[in-house]
């Protein structure tokens, strides 16, 4: 009786596989409340994070983050993913670089999107650190 | 409990030892049937061919006495399984459709469970997929010392071997056929590390899962998948077979010379490059490629069942209100689901939080949301694990006996998993849907977030993977190079990842830094790494209390997990007054290896287009 009723689970499983996070309805105003600040800086890795009110949307966002040595030109970008818990009332991303040059100041500004590419709208002010 | 002896001759590694000793060895009976294994027949592997390419340390001294312990284990399983064949009523043929009515499932299971400890589907007859993965295992690699050095298993042709660890079985038939979901931008699906079986075919990934290791070059390394359908036709359980694909399903005419190519190991120049070297009418190649499909379906199947992939834990249990977690285990829960963030990916039918990245906001105690959930949510990620040395596939730079080279990159080979997948890259498989191809840049680097359960399924009479915690242990490898050696080091990675980042490779630890408690070496890939983990800010006790929840999610609990008790090897001991590396944190820090400087990665892996983005050095 429990062989035939695991057995019939199983079979069954293909229906089950709404255990994917789901997806939140997308938040009407996101905006940063904490950061961004440098987590980590090392030599070859820096990290920068920042929390916002909970996007929504897709379950995997990325955090974006746009520098350069130029606070005119950031047109470098590291890109990672995050994936989100839909019941919480935040969001930290977390970004890593680890091809900066040592003991260099650095100019940068972030964003996040969904993995669509579907922009989250936030978008930070310019701001510096220098690698170690 | 029965008792019987067996003379293991074990032969050191051809190439590096030419010592010839016996031993006699006295090994407790764990088959919980009373039938009896049959001999391991000598491999029918031709004098000289050993391939054996491996600086001195890289393959375990104990290699070949391990590769014959195994094989007898899976020649026990193979006549258990044909013993409970041989007790089953025959189902009845009945109904529209017709159906096998009665034991039909079961027939279908246990056919799945005899072709999975089948030594004859291999060239030399020495090798079943089961060789890689045993149930005391969770249906990953059974071989204490592989796990802990060269990782990857030695195939038919010995001493050939893959890239990566053995993926456990469990709960893999409930992964779905690989699609991109337009919505969410992702990949979800399909088996494998690298998800290359997709299930596009069969309509199952672990059907078509199935179907890679017997025509895998370095695995069972048949040359032709009509050579399942040829062994198949003088196999003892051919009647089962027919049984459940029908009378007829095996008739092939096979030309004489089949014996002689199903003999070669693939990659064999002698065979050319054709993928069917085996010449067969049209009709009879449709039969054959219909077996071979079958071979999948059974497979699948019996991974299915409850004997493979049970729910039959303590997490089981208490799903359905029969065990009460210990306060480590309840705590280890409500950091898997909470600080932690562990089930953002090892779904488990329960909300998420976490505390650390959203202060003041409470663990989730919420219901669960399913009586059955996998502890995965079928993508893929890249968790950043440093390039392992140890990885036997790094040192396959030279034609073996039959002029194969597995790995003409040698340390230029990155392993850009799903990534080089979509691109059709080496040593991956055809990507069947263009479509994705353009995706690759998006997942250089993931692997698939396999299911957290039995991850820390060992043998019944070793109860741990976890060294220095006073029991008997089994040594297991984790993710998909092996490179974490316990479940406390794989928590402590996503602990401290980044916390401990150190820009050297494995094995160059800066002086005063231990390798996996306070340094980690650089990823393997940089592109696309999951930032969700990395610095999770647990304590030791924290992450000893997840280790002890994942514990909870062995099979076995409630009803006992088939073919669990036939490891007839030792379980490991240690003691830390005479090993530095006898605790959880530390062990097999004694094998680590330098990592050789890295030449650039081969232009036929990282400059193929879709270029990955950044370039990968």
């Amino acid at each position: 009786m429990r062989k035939a009723l695991i057995v019939m689970i199983a079979a069954t499983a293909g229906s089950m596989l709404a255990q994917v996070s789901p997806t939140t309805s997308k938040s009407a105003g996101i905006r940063i409340t904490t950061g961004p600040e440098i987590e980590l800086a090392k030599e070859h890795l820096t990290i920068i994070r920042w929390t916002t009110n909970n996007p929504g949307g897709s379950p995997v966002h990325y955090g974006i983050v746009h520098y350069g040595r130029d606070p005119k030109d950031l047109s470098q970008t590291a890109k990672n993913p995050i994936r989100l818990n839909p019941d919480h009332p935040s969001t930290t991303f977390r970004v890593r670089m680890d091809d900066l040059a040592p003991r260099t100041t650095y100019y940068y500004t972030v964003e996040s999107i969904e993995a669509s590419g579907a922009s989250d709208g936030v978008h930070s002010p310019v701001k510096r650190f220098i690698t170690p | 409990m029965k008792r019987f002896l067996y003379i293991l001759t074990i032969i050191g590694a051809a190439g590096t030892a030419g010592t010839l000793f016996v031993r006699l060895r006295a090994v407790s009976a764990q088959s919980t049937t009373s039938v009896q294994p049959a001999a391991v027949p000598t491999s029918t592997q031709p004098p000289g061919t050993t391939y054996n390419p491996y600086p001195t340390g890289i393959l375990p001294s104990d290699l070949v006495s391990e590769i014959l312990r195994v094989r007898n284990e899976v020649a026990g399983i193979e006549a258990e399984a044909i013993a409970q064949w041989q007790a089953l009523t025959p189902p009845i043929l009945t109904g529209q459709p017709p159906t096998l009515q009665g034991t039909g499932q079961r027939a279908n299971v246990l056919l799945g469970k005899i072709m999975n400890f089948d030594e004859n589907m291999s060239p030399f007859k020495n090798r079943a997929c089961g060789f890689c993965h045993m149930p005391y295992a969770g249906f990953s690699g059974p071989i204490p010392s592989v796990n802990l050095t060269m990782i990857a298993y030695p195939g038919s042709d010995e001493f050939r071997a893959g890239k990566r660890t053995a993926q456990r079985y469990t709960y893999a038939p409930f992964f779905p056929v690989l699609n991109y979901n337009q919505e969410q931008a992702l990949f979800f699906g399909g088996n494998f590390w690298d998800s290359r079986a997709t299930g596009y075919l069969l309509g199952s990934p672990d059907a078509e899962q199935a179907q890679h290791p017997p025509v895998d070059t370095q695995e069972h390394a048949l040359p032709d998948t009509a050579c399942i359908a040829f062994r198949l036709q003088t196999a003892v359980y051919r009647p089962l077979f027919e049984t459940v694909w029908g009378a007829g399903s095996l008739n092939i005419t096979f030309p004489s010379n089949t014996e002689q190519i199903c003999d070669t190991p693939g990659g064999a120049t002698s065979l050319g490059t054709t993928s069917t070297p085996i010449t067969l009418s049209a009709a009879d190649r449709t039969t054959a490629n219909n077996v071979f499909d079958h071979w999948g379906n059974s497979l699948d199947q019996y991974e299915a069942s409850p004997d493979v992939s049970a729910f039959s834990s303590k997490y089981d249990a208490f799903n359905k209100g029969n065990y009460t977690l210990t306060s480590d285990e309840q705590a280890g829960m409500d950091l898997f689901n909470g600080k932690g963030n562990c089930n953002s990916c090892h779904v488990d039918g329960r909300g998420t939080t976490s505390t650390r990245l959203n202060p003041g906001f409470s663990p989730d105690h919420s219901k669960t949301a399913s009586v059955t959930p996998k502890f995965t949510c079928f993508g893929s990620a890249n968790e950043g694990l440093p390039l392992n040395p140890r990885d036997a596939f790094y040192y396959q730079t030279t034609p073996d006996a039959y002029g194969f080279v597995a790995n003409s990159f040698g340390f230029g080979f990155r392993d850009l998993g799903m990534g080089t997948f979509l691109r059709s890259g080496p040593g991956a498989a055809p990507n069947p849907n263009s479509d994705w191809t353009q995706y690759a840049p998006g997942v250089d680097g993931q692997f698939q977030v396999s299911s957290a359960r039995d991850a820390a399924m060992t043998p019944t009479q070793c109860p741990t993977t976890e060294a220095g915690t006073g029991q008997p242990y089994f040594q297991k490898e984790f993710f998909h190079n092996g490179y974490i050696k316990s479940l406390k080091q794989l928590v402590h990675f996503y602990n401290t990842r980044d916390k401990y980042f150190q820009a050297v490779t494995s094995g160059h630890c800066p002086s005063g830094t231990t390798e996996k408690v306070n340094c980690w070496p650089m990823p393997e890939v940089s592109n696309n790494i999951d930032m969700t983990t990395g610095d999770l800010e647990l304590t030791d006790t924290e992450e000893n209390q997840i280790v002890a929840f994942l514990q909870t999610l062995t099979d076995g609990f409630t009803t006992p997990y088939p073919d669990r008790t036939t490891f007839s090897g030792t379980c490991m001991s240690c003691t830390l007054a005479t090993d530095p590396n006898c605790t959880p944190s530390t062990q097999g820090n004694g094998v680590l290896i330098p990592t050789p400087t890295l030449p650039p990665c081969a232009s036929a892996i990282c400059g193929v287009a879709p270029l990955p983005k950044p370039p990968i050095p």
